[in-house]
């Protein structure tokens, strides 16, 4: 591998201890998938340090106290609990305190302390070219293909590149993984962000990590309508990186895939997802969820207007999962009271899946976590049913955002109704 | 190398040895562990029931999810790690990087002889400096 002075230096000591050996570990990780040389990262969304694993959090203060300092943006993914409002939650005392020791390491390291699955509605926007490292698969998939930034499905390592300026290239970092695999057409018209959930979530199953480019699409996608279908794709399949023609940089709109291996996906399909995830009772559920991945700006307006003059239904909680930057400004635009008065509860730093609730976690037994009893968790999100199912355990009803609102307001689920075409 | 032993590709440096436990089917490191025993409780496993704990762990492939490296780690806090994991494909980079902070020695793409001679149970040396995997 040919290495810059600079990396050499970082190899020296030349930046500290915890450079060195981050510069240690990228290089290790370079050479075990032949990259050539490394590449200048622009940005980084690291690992939050995570209450709910044992041993999580320490990681992160081990490299705080080793006196890592990041060299480049960082942002900080989505956490165990909710850091100013635990007990709201029902999160343990004891989670919370320790979620919070994970904020004091990374405001010492430098990291905007964003703990948020959705980085980028909350100021962090890489641009074309950029080469960024993301521990978040929903930040890779947004990234690469909506704003032509550069970014593998990371793991631990996104600290390193945070710490160090530097990547290894390979994969997505390369142009040519950034060509279509697969030639998608959508005969389905999906409307909203639950539904471009599921239309990625169909998507994904049919191409797994492959690269779909996709046509067909009646209109261009808004940026929330982008980012849903990507985090679907990224939940069923390993996709990384999508093409939209005329959206995704550098892809033209004449851009097309000719000869590669075809998948349709119809409304059909997309009723088929939604129908998947509707396992629970229709009068059993006692958590409404809105907001997966962390709801944007925009998201919050909807959200806020469907609940204005409503009220939730006696013994249904509904919770609206966002960052915090978000948050602030969702408040400053007088947007939370509507949501308050209606009995939402807004969540930040976390959600259902992420949090407490999750029971394939494996916490300090000293925390004294035990998952709460949930007879059914309704959402608008196909990453957040897949992930409900599979960490929580419990049934699922999955609608579009208007009907679940409307279903968390009379206390009877409401199925989405399937659209012609 | 013939009877003794096999080359293969190293990813993941290091020195490791234990009973050999081969499946057929791709893990999921997220999902298809319970990280307290180690054990395999994916359903599309081939290996359900059995614990990973120690073992050198032989499968055709990872799969999944980019959160697959914090659920290896974890299997290393809990002291319930496999000892090395030799696969036929690369692996996903969020593997590779879990492998590396839980220090389990990775080997990829052994020479062809490997699959048809291992068996189950087998006790294996390896080493992810060198790939070189050997019996005994």
């Amino acid at each position: 591998m040919e290495l810059s002075d600079r990396d050499l230096a970082l190899l020296d000591g030349a930046e500290g201890d915890a450079a060195r050996q981050a510069m240690e570990a990228l290089v290790q990780l370079g050479e075990a998938y032949d990259a050539p040389d490394m590449v200048e990262i622009g940005y980084a969304h690291v690992h939050a340090g995570m209450a709910l694993y044992k041993g999580d959090v320490e990681l992160i203060e081990a490299t705080a106290a080793q006196g890592a300092k990041m060299v480049v943006p960082v942002s900080t993914n989505i956490a165990n609990a909710d850091m100013g409002d635990w007990q709201g939650t029902g999160a343990p005392e004891a989670l919370g305190l320790l979620q919070k020791r994970a904020e004091a390491a990374h405001r010492a390291m430098g990291s905007a302390t964003s703990f948020t699955c959705t980085p980028y509605w909350a100021g962090h926007w890489p641009t074309w070219n950029m080469h960024i490292a993301s521990i978040e698969s929903g930040v890779t998939v947004f990234a690469n293909s909506v704003l032509g930034a550069r970014s593998n499905r990371d793991g631990f390592f996104a600290v390193y590149a945070g710490m160090t300026g530097r990547y290894p290239r390979f994969g997505l970092h390369l142009d040519r993984n950034r060509q279509p695999t697969h030639r998608v057409t959508v005969t389905a018209r999906p409307q909203g962000t639950a539904e471009f959930t599921a239309l990625g979530y169909a998507i994904g199953a049919a191409v797994g990590s492959g690269v779909p480019l996709i046509r067909g699409l009646a209109a261009r996608p808004t940026l929330d309508d982008l980012d849903a279908m990507g985090v679907g794709m990224a939940t069923s399949g390993g996709v990384a990186m999508f093409i939209v023609p005329g959206v995704t940089p550098p892809f033209g709109a004449e851009a097309d895939a000719p000869g590669l291996p075809e998948v349709e996906v119809s409304e059909a399909d997309i009723a088929r997802v939604f129908d998947g995830f509707c396992t629970g009772a229709e009068a059993g559920f006692d958590l409404v969820h809105l907001g997966c991945p962390h709801a944007s700006f925009e998201e919050m307006k909807h959200y806020a207007a469907l609940l204005t003059g409503k009220r939730v239904a006696e013994g249904v909680e509904l919770w609206v999962t966002t960052s915090r930057a978000v948050r602030q400004m969702a408040r400053d635009a007088g947007l939370l009271a509507p949501m308050l008065a209606a009995g939402a509860r807004v969540v930040t730093d976390t959600c259902p899946i992420s949090c407490h609730f999750a029971c394939t976690c494996s916490p300090d037994p000293a925390l004294k976590v035990m998952p709460p009893k949930l007879r059914t968790i309704l959402v608008d999100s196909a990453k957040q049913a897949h992930y409900v199912r599979d960490m929580i355990q419990c049934p699922t009803l999955f609608t579009t955002s208007e009907l679940a609102v409307d279903s968390a307001v009379t206390g009877r689920f409401l199925p989405r109704r399937r659209r012609n075409g | 190398m013939g009877e003794a032993g096999w080359q293969a590709r190293g990813v993941v440096k290091g020195q490791a040895s234990g009973a050999a436990l081969v499946s057929q089917t791709a893990l999921s490191f997220l999902g298809d562990l319970d990280i307290r025993s180690g054990r395999v409780v994916g359903r599309s496993s081939d290996l359900l029931g059995e614990s990973v704990a120690g073992r050198v762990l032989v499968l055709p492939a990872s799969r999944g999810s980019a959160g697959a490296w914090r659920f290896l780690y974890q299997l290393k806090v809990h002291g319930t790690h496999p000892a090395a994991l030799i696969l036929r494909e690369m692996p996903d980079p969020s593997v590779t990087q879990g492998a590396f902070l839980a220090e389990v020695p990775v080997l990829v793409a052994p020479e062809p002889g490997f699959w048809e001679a291992l068996r189950s149970g087998e006790a294996l040396q390896v080493d992810g400096t060198t790939g070189r995997i050997a019996r005994g």
